[in-house]
C-alpha cells in the first residue's frame, strides 16, 4: 500500500515537474520530449485515480499554453477511464470536466484528430458510448476550426456512421426499448450534433441564392443518405403501442428535416430520375454513387409515402399514376432483397402507391416501363419463395391490387407476361382465375371490352388451355393450373352459346381439344396407372419396408423432417389419386357440356 | 391573421364561389369538371404546348378553405411536363389554356383530381380542389436531356403507346435547314433504319417518344442530324442544325424481347445482323449500333436454351459484341468499345478481333501498357498478325514519348525547385 501510494504521488510529482519546466518556455520551444513526458505523467495520474489533481493542473490559468499544445494527448486515457468508472463515481465526474476543459483549451486541429482517433479505435460494444461521450467536445472543436471545416464535419460524420454500421439494428419493440448497445440513443445524439452545421448552411443559403460554398451542404447530404441506408432502411418504423417516442421514427423525422432545411428533399424524391448533375468527372464513380444511393432513396420514399414524414413539403398536384411510376424503381430495389424489414417496406410502399389510384385507371402503356413488368415478377417471387408467411400473403394481395388498377389492355398484357414468366402452377392458376373474372365482366357488362372477347381472348386462351409439356406434364405439380383452366373452359361453354360465340371459344374448340383435353386424358390415364401401381407396390412391400432405408432427407426452414413412414407415403399417393379423380370429373363435365351444346346446334340446323 | 391576409383569404373564398357560378368550363367533355376564371391576363399571347416544361407558382385549397399545398411556401416554382399525365387531369387541362404570365383560379371536381381514392394524408376522398395558378414560363421538351432534340407538340397523339425500336412507322415529314425546306414526303420505314430514306437518326429517336397521330416540331442538333458528313443530296453542310415537322400517321410495334421465343429471336438475329453490317459498310455507325444492339437485348439474358440454340446464340452475341466494339471505335466512344470487347472475350477469351479491338480502344484512351498486353495476346493467338506487331511498336513509342514528356515536366519542376532553394525559398523544411 505505501509503495503504491508512493508511486501515485510520483505520478503527480512527475506531472508537476514537467509542468513547471514548461511553464517558463515559449510555445515554440516545447520539445518532442516534453510532449512525451506530459503524456506519460498525465496518463499515470488518470490511471492511478488522480483525476482531481489533473483537473486542477488543467484549470490553472498558468498552464494554459501547455494544455493548448499538449492536452490532446490525454484524450485516449481519459476516454478509457470514463468508460471504466461507474456513473455515480466522483472520479468520472472529474474526468468529464477534464474532457470539457480540453475541448475549450486545446488546439482545435490536434484535438479534432485525437477525438476522431478515439472513435476509430473503439470496440463494437463501446462504440455508442464512446461516440456519445465525444460528440459534445467534437462539436465544440469543429465550431472552432478555421480551415477545412466542411471537410472535417464530413469526416467526423462519416467516421461515426461507419463505426455504427456494423451494429445490429434493434427490430422488435423489446429490443428497441432495451437498446442494448445504445444505438437508438446514439443516432439521435448524432443528429443533434449535426444541427449547428445545418443551421449554418441554412443561414448561408438565405444570404444569397447563389451560395457557392456547397461543401458543407454536400457533407450533410452524404450523412443523410448514409443514415437512410443505415440504420433506417433496416429499422422497424411502424408505430409501437406503448412507446411514445419511437427512437427511429424520431431519427427519421430529423433526417428528413435536415434534407428539407438544406433544400435537397424535393430534388431527391422527385428529380433524381432526371439524372442529377454529375459531380464526378469519372463515369464509374458516378455509377457507384448512384448504386449506393438507390437504397437510401428507396428508404426516403418509404418514409414519405408510407410514414408520411415530410409529406407536407411534397407537391400535392402529381397524378397517382405518376407517383407510382416514380416509386417503381424503389419498389423494385426493395423487393429484390430478402430481409424482412426491406421486403415489408417495399410491399408497404407499393401498396400505398396503389391505394392512391382508382381501379382501372392505370394505362397499359405504363407496362412499357421496364419496372412495371419486373416488379410483378419480383412480387411473384416473394409470393412463392419468401419464407415469411405474412409477406407472402401480403404480396398476393398487392398483386391483385396491381392487376385491378390497370385498364383492360394492361390487365391483358400483364396476364400474358405473368403466365409466361411465373413458372409456378399456383400463380398460373391464380392468373387464370383472374382471366375468368375479366371475361365475366366483359360478358355481363354492357361496355364493350375487346380485350377479353374475340380474337384477343383467343390468343390469350392459347396460353391457358394447354398442357405445358403435353401428356407428359406432371399433373400433380400442375394441378392448380389445370383445375383453373378447366373451370375457365367450363365457364366459357356454359356462358357463351355457340350461336353468339362472343368469346370465340367455339371457333377454337378443335385446337383446345388437341392441345389440352386430349393430352389431359392421356396424362390422367398414365398418371393414375402409375400411382395405382405404386400403391400396390407399397402395400406388397409393406412388411419388408420396415428396414426403411431412406434415400434422401428433406429439410424445411432448417429443420430436418422425419423420414416418411410407409403409411404416410400411402396417404400421399392416395391423395394424388384423389386429385386426378377431381380433375377427371371436371374434365368429364366440360366435355359433356360441349357435347350437349354442339348437339343442340346440330339438331337446330337439321 | 393580418387584415391583408384576411381580405386576401376572403377574396379567395369569393373566387371559389364565383368560379362555381360563372367559371368557364374548360373540359373537352364539357362536364364542368374544371372551371376557370382568369385573375390576371398573361403578358404574352403564347400558350405552352403539350410536352413543354412549364414553371408555375400555385396554391391549393380544399373546399373547406384549408390550404393543402403551396409552391410559394417552398420558395421555388413547381416544374412539370404539360399534358403527360404527371399531374392531376385538371392541371394538364387547365395549365394548357394559360398564357405566359397569367394568373388564374381553377375549381376541380374529384374526377379531375384525386377521385374517390383521395391522396393520403392530405386529400380526402371525393374532394373538390381549388387552385390559384401563375404560369411563370415554359419551354420545349428536351427529349434526351442533352439539348440535342427539342420537341414541341402541335397536336397530341392518341393513346400513350409509342413505336419502339424496330417498329414500322408511317409518317409525313418536312425538313428545314436555315429556313429552307429541303425535304417533304410521306414515308414508311422501320424505326432505327430511317437512314435508308435519308432521314437522320434524331427522327428515329424522337419517333420512339411519339404517339399515333402526333404532329410535332423537332429541333435537331448536328449530332442527331446529318452530323459531320452533312447531306450533299439536300445540299446540307457539315454540322447543320435542322428543323423537322413530323406527323406520325400510324405504326406497328416490334415485339418486346419477352414476347418472342428463342426460335424467333434467333431468326430475327440473323436478319438484323445482316442489316447492321450493311449500315456499317456505309459508315452509318449509329444505325449499325441499333441493329447489333437488338441482338444483345434479345439474346444476352436468354436462359434455358438447348445446346444447339445456345451455340447459335453465342455466335450471334460474339459477332454483335465485336461489331459493336468496331462501331464504338469509329464513333470515338472508346470506353464503350472496351466494354463490348470485354463481353466478346467473355464468350471467347482468345478471340483475335476482340483482343485487337480492345487494344485499339485502349491505345486511343492512352492506356498504352494495357493496349500492349492486348496486342501481345493477339500475337499469342495468331503470330502472323502483322497489324498487331506494328501496334505494339506504336504502344512502345507512345509510352516512350509519354515518359519523356513527363520527364521534361518534372525536370522543369526540379530546376525551378533548385532555383527557389538557391534563393532561399525552399519548399521543404529540413
Amino acid at each position: 500500500m505505501p509503495e503504491e501510494q508512493n508511486q501515485t504521488i510520483m505520478a503527480v510529482d512527475e506531472l508537476q515537474a514537467i509542468i513547471q519546466r514548461c511553464q517558463i518556455l515559449e510555445e515554440a520551444d516545447f520539445k518532442g520530449e516534453d510532449f512525451n513526458l506530459f503524456q506519460v505523467a498525465g496518463q499515470k495520474c488518470l490511471e492511478d485515480g488522480y483525476a482531481a489533481q489533473l483537473l486542477e493542473v488543467i484549470q490553472n490559468e498558468k498552464n494554459k499554453l501547455i494544455i493548448k499544445n499538449m492536452g490532446w494527448n490525454l484524450i485516449c486515457p481519459l476516454v478509457r477511464c470514463i468508460l471504466m468508472y461507474k456513473q455515480e463515481d466522483d472520479k468520472r465526474e472529474h474526468c468529464l470536466k477534464i474532457l470539457h476543459q480540453l475541448a475549450q483549451l486545446c488546439n482545435p486541429k490536434e484535438l479534432f484528430l485525437g477525438l476522431l482517433e478515439q472513435i476509430e479505435q473503439t470496440s463494437a460494444e463501446q462504440v455508442c458510448q464512446t461516440v456519445m461521450l465525444l460528440l459534445q467536445p467534437l462539436q465544440t472543436v469543429l465550431l472552432k476550426l478555421q480551415n477545412k471545416k466542411a471537410y472535417s464535419v464530413g469526416l467526423s460524420l462519416a467516421m461515426i456512421m461507419n463505426q455504427l454500421t456494423p451494429l445490429p439494428v434493434p427490430y422488435t419493440k423489446q429490443q428497441i426499448q432495451e437498446d442494448k448497445l445504445g444505438l437508438c440513443q446514439c443516432c439521435n445524439a448524432v443528429v443533434d450534433f449535426a444541427k449547428p452545421f445545418v443551421n449554418e448552411v441554412v443561414k448561408n443559403m438565405e444570404k444569397s441564392s447563389e451560395y457557392n460554398d456547397m461543401e458543407l451542404k454536400e457533407e450533410l447530404l452524404k450523412f443523410c443518405m448514409k443514415s437512410l441506408k443505415y440504420p433506417l432502411l433496416t429499422a422497424q418504423l411502424e408505430q409501437f403501442e406503448g412507446i411514445e417516442e419511437h427512437p427511429f421514427r424520431h431519427f427519421a423525422i430529423e433526417i428528413i428535416n435536415i434534407l428539407w432545411d438544406i433544400r435537397e428533399l424535393i430534388p431527391l424524391v422527385f428529380l433524381h430520375r432526371k439524372g442529377k448533375s454529375p459531380h464526378w468527372e469519372n463515369q464509374e464513380f458516378a455509377d457507384i454513387e448512384r448504386k449506393n444511393s438507390t437504397d437510401s432513396l428507396a428508404c426516403l420514399s418509404y418514409l414519405m409515402f408510407v410514414q408520411h414524414f415530410g409529406i407536407d413539403c411534397f407537391p400535392m398536384v402529381f397524378s397517382p399514376s405518376y407517383l407510382l411510376q416514380c416509386n417503381m424503381t424503389h419498389i423494385e430495389v426493395l423487393l429484390k432483397r430478402t430481409e424482412e424489414s426491406l421486403l415489408s417496406k417495399g410491399l408497404d410502399l407499393f401498396e400505398s402507391c396503389l391505394l392512391r389510384m382508382e381501379d382501372n385507371s392505370l394505362l397499359h402503356q405504363y407496362l412499357e416501363f421496364r419496372d412495371f413488368i419486373n416488379v410483378p415478377q419480383d412480387l411473384v417471387k416473394v409470393m412463392t419463395l419468401c419464407p415469411i408467411e405474412h409477406l407472402r400473403k401480403k404480396s398476393l394481395n398487392i398483386l391483385q391490387l396491381f392487376i385491378d388498377k390497370f385498364d383492360a389492355e394492361g390487365k391483358y398484357t400483364l396476364f400474358r407476361c405473368l403466365l409466361k414468366t411465373s413458372n409456378h402452377a399456383g400463380v398460373e392458376g391464380y392468373i387464370i382465375k383472374n382471366i375468368k373474372d375479366q371475361i365475366h365482366l366483359s360478358l355481363t357488362k354492357a361496355c364493350d371490352n375487346v380485350w377479353f372477347t374475340g380474337h384477343h381472348l383467343i390468343s390469350l386462351l392459347d396460353l391457358v388451355l394447354l398442357l405445358p409439356e403435353g401428356a407428359e406434364t406432371d399433373l400433380l405439380q400442375n394441378s392448380d393450373r389445370i383445375m383453373a383452366s378447366l373451370n375457365l373452359l367450363r365457364y366459357l361453354v356454359i356462358k357463351d352459346s355457340e350461336s353468339d360465340n362472343q368469346t370465340g371459344v367455339w371457333t377454337t374448340l378443335a385446337k383446345i381439344e388437341q392441345n389440352f383435353l386430349k393430352p389431359l386424358h392421356v396424362g390422367l390415364n398414365m398418371s393414375k396407372a402409375h400411382y395405382e401401381a405404386e400403391i400396390k407396390n407399397k402395400k406388397e412391400n409393406r412388411r419388408e419396408a420396415h428396414s426403411s432405408n431412406t434415400i434422401c432427407s428433406v429439410t424445411v426452414s432448417g429443420e430436418k423432417m422425419p423420414a416418411m413412414t410407409t403409411e404416410m407415403q400411402l396417404q400421399v399417393l392416395h391423395s394424388a389419386l384423389f386429385t386426378f379423380d377431381l380433375i377427371e370429373s371436371v374434365l368429364a363435365r366440360v366435355e359433356e357440356l360441349i357435347e350437349v351444346k354442339i348437339k343442340a346446334v346440330m339438331d337446330e340446323n337439321s | 391573421m393580418t387584415t391583408d391576409e384576411a381580405t386576401k383569404s376572403e377574396g379567395e373564398v369569393q373566387a371559389a364561389a364565383a368560379l362555381a357560378e360563372r367559371g368557364e368550363d374548360i373540359t373537352p367533355a364539357r362536364d364542368r369538371g374544371v372551371l376557370k376564371i382568369i385573375k390576371r391576363p398573361g403578358s404574352e399571347d403564347e400558350s405552352p404546348m403539350i410536352g413543354d416544361k412549364v414553371y408555375v407558382h400555385y396554391k391549393g385549397k380544399l373546399a373547406n378553405g384549408k390550404k393543402f399545398d403551396s409552391s410559394r411556401d417552398r420558395n421555388e416554382p413547381f416544374v412539370f411536363s404539360l399534358g403527360k399525365g404527371q399531374v392531376i387531369k385538371a392541371w394538364d387541362i387547365g395549365v394548357a389554356t394559360m398564357k405566359k404570365g397569367e394568373i388564374c383560379y381553377l375549381l376541380c371536381k374529384p374526377e379531375y383530381a384525386y377521385g374517390s381514392a383521395g391522396s393520403a394524408p392530405k386529400i380526402p376522398s371525393n374532394a373538390t380542389l381549388f387552385f390559384e395558378v401563375e404560369l411563370l414560363d415554359f419551354k420545349g421538351e428536351d427529349l434526351f436531356e442533352d439539348g440535342g432534340i427539342i420537341r414541341r407538340i402541335k397536336r397530341k397523339g392518341e393513346g400513350y403507346s409509342n413505336p419502339n425500336e424496330g417498329a414500322t412507322v408511317e409518317i409525313h415529314l418536312e425538313g428545314f435547314c436555315g429556313g429552307t425546306r429541303f425535304d417533304c414526303k410521306d414515308v414508311k420505314f422501320v424505326v432505327g433504319e430511317g437512314e435508308d430514306h435519308d432521314i437522320p437518326i434524331g427522327i428515329d429517336k424522337a419517333l420512339e417518344k411519339m404517339q399515333r397521330g402526333e404532329h410535332c416540331i423537332l429541333y435537331l442538333g448536328p449530332r442527331y442530324g446529318f452530323g459531320e458528313a452533312g447531306k450533299p443530296k439536300y445540299g446540307i453542310q457539315a454540322n447543320a442544325e435542322l428543323v423537322y415537322e413530323v406527323t406520325l400517321k400510324s405504326f406497328e410495334k416490334a415485339k418486346e424481347s419477352w414476347e418472342m421465343d428463342t426460335k424467333e429471336k434467333l431468326e430475327q438475329a440473323a436478319i438484323v445482323k445482316e442489316k447492321g453490317t450493311m449500315y456499317f459498310k456505309e459508315g452509318k455507325y449509329l444505325q449499325a449500333v441499333i441493329q447489333y444492339g437488338k441482338i444483345v437485348s434479345w439474346l444476352e439474358m436468354e436462359y434455358g436454351l438447348s445446346e444447339k440454340e445456345s451455340k447459335a446464340s453465342d455466335s450471334f452475341l460474339l459477332a454483335a459484341f465485336l461489331n459493336l466494339a468496331m462501331c464504338y471505335l469509329k464513333l470515338r466512344e472508346y470506353a464503350k468499345a472496351v466494354e463490348c470487347c470485354d463481353k466478346a472475350l467473355g464468350l471467347d477469351q482468345d478471340n483475335e478481333k476482340g483482343l485487337y479491338r480492345r487494344g485499339e480502344a485502349r491505345l486511343l484512351m492512352n492506356e498504352f501498357e494495357l493496349a500492349k498486353c492486348d496486342f501481345q495476346k493477339v500475337l499469342e493467338v495468331n503470330p502472323q498478325n502483322k497489324a498487331a506487331k506494328s501496334q505494339i511498336s506504336v504502344c512502345q513509342k507512345k509510352t516512350k514519348e509519354h515518359n519523356e514528356r513527363d520527364r521534361r515536366i518534372y525536370a522543369n519542376m526540379f530546376t525551378k525547385f533548385a532555383e527557389r532553394d538557391a534563393k532561399g525559398q525552399g519548399y521543404f523544411e529540413t
